[in-house]
């Protein structure tokens, strides 16, 4: 996969899942203020990443520094280019 | 259909409607507040010496009270009506899912046939500090602000005793008379505790007092309580996301139905312009709650 490839299957499986408007989902949004995903949603997102790419992402460190949907795009792609390695 | 001299004269009715509505309910309510607030105390010690009860339900019981005064007091301008909301249909322990379209989402709560449901909301309604007390008092969460162990082991306990739970899933009022995306905390909830989910519609409170006016409108307000969703049904991982869909696809097609229905017998189009409101109510439906 393409990193536009993965960043849309990230889009699209946020946008199912969270009935978001495609419209939101952009690089800089924040997921508390602008995507208004609550803590609950926040689990759940990352039970959807996994089940999407199918790694385990839920003991990750570098998941608590995540605050915009670039973040998780960017989290993704290093994670796929770890696993690939 | 009416004839043109009958909407003419509906048309009328209307005008004068909205101006007298708000030059009326709008200081009752304050006054009902001002007596509410200053009569608890007195009626809290008399409850809990008849009654025993522990005092957030007392409280409860209170703001279900000031419930049906709000509604007494909106009965002249708005047609209330229940659907499927009968005593005996549905009953605690269980979790209510309503729609929130308008500020008097809460206030028509009262036109459930029982008082003891404690309210999860999230943190700004506390902040109106003549109701925050009370709500406080009536053991209201706080969803926003609380941890997710103590929401959970607070809705154990709720349950546990037969008390019913009261959630609006979308978070916030709909600006668009569209039902938005459901937060899934309730359905979570569901599943942890075992208790049925209840999803009400409430339909015509948009057309009371939507988001961004300020003043009412008569209005047909209709509350319709689906059928009971069994936690038991969904199982696995991401069973309160799927329960949360089902429940929401259920009273998204509901509402739906209850708009078309109430459109149908509009015999001028719902315009924002208060003037072109619809016929003003005819009847009190109220005592028949």
């Amino acid at each position: 996969m393409t990193e536009m490839e993965i960043i849309e299957q990230i889009n699209t499986s946020l946008a199912e899942e969270f009935e978001l408007n495609r419209e939101v989902l952009k690089p800089e949004a924040l997921i508390l203020d602008d995507l208004e995903l609550d803590s609950l949603d926040i689990v759940d997102m990352v039970v959807v990443l996994e089940n999407t790419f199918q790694f385990k992402i839920r003991e990750e460190e570098a998941l608590r520094e995540i605050r915009t949907l670039g973040d998780i795009h960017n989290f993704v792609l290093n994670k796929s280019t770890e696993i690939v390695n | 259909m009416g004839s043109k001299a009958t909407n003419g004269k509906s048309l009328v009715g209307s005008c004068l409607a909205v101006p007298l509505m708000n030059l009326t309910v709008f200081p009752l309510i304050l006054l009902w507040t001002a007596l509410g607030i200053f009569l608890f105390p007195v009626g809290f010690v008399i409850w809990k010496i008849i009654t025993r009860w522990d005092a957030d339900r007392i409280m409860r019981q209170f703001v279900w009270i000031y419930g049906r005064g709000w509604l007494l007091i909106m009965a002249p301008f708005v047609r209330f009506k229940r659907v499927g909301v009968a005593a005996g249909k549905f009953k605690p322990p269980c979790i209510l899912v309503v729609n929130h379209f308008s500020f008097f989402d809460t206030y028509c709560m009262a036109m459930l046939p029982f008082s003891d449901a404690v309210f999860a909301i999230r943190a700004w309604p506390f902040k109106m500090f003549w109701y925050a007390p009370f709500m406080h008092l009536a053991g209201y969460l706080n969803v926003e602000n609380m941890e997710w162990r103590k929401i959970s082991e607070t809705t154990d306990n709720i349950i546990s005793k037969g008390g019913a739970l009261l959630f609006f899933p979308e978070g916030h009022r709909s600006r668009n008379r569209q039902l938005q995306r459901f937060y899934s905390g309730a359905f979570k909830l569901a599943i942890e505790t075992g208790a049925r989910v209840v999803p009400l519609c409430l339909n015509g409170t948009d057309e009371l007092l939507p988001p961004g006016r300020w003043w009412l409108r008569p209005a047909r307000v209709t509350l319709k309580a689906l059928d009971p969703v069994d936690p038991k049904n969904f199982t696995g991982d991401g069973a309160h996301r799927v329960m949360c869909k089902v429940v929401r696809e259920m009273m998204a097609r509901s509402l739906g139905e209850m708009t078309t229905e109430i459109c149908s017998h509009s015999p001028v189009p719902i315009a924002a312009d208060g003037c072109q409101h619809p016929v003003l109510p005819e009847g009190r439906e109220f005592p028949t709650l």
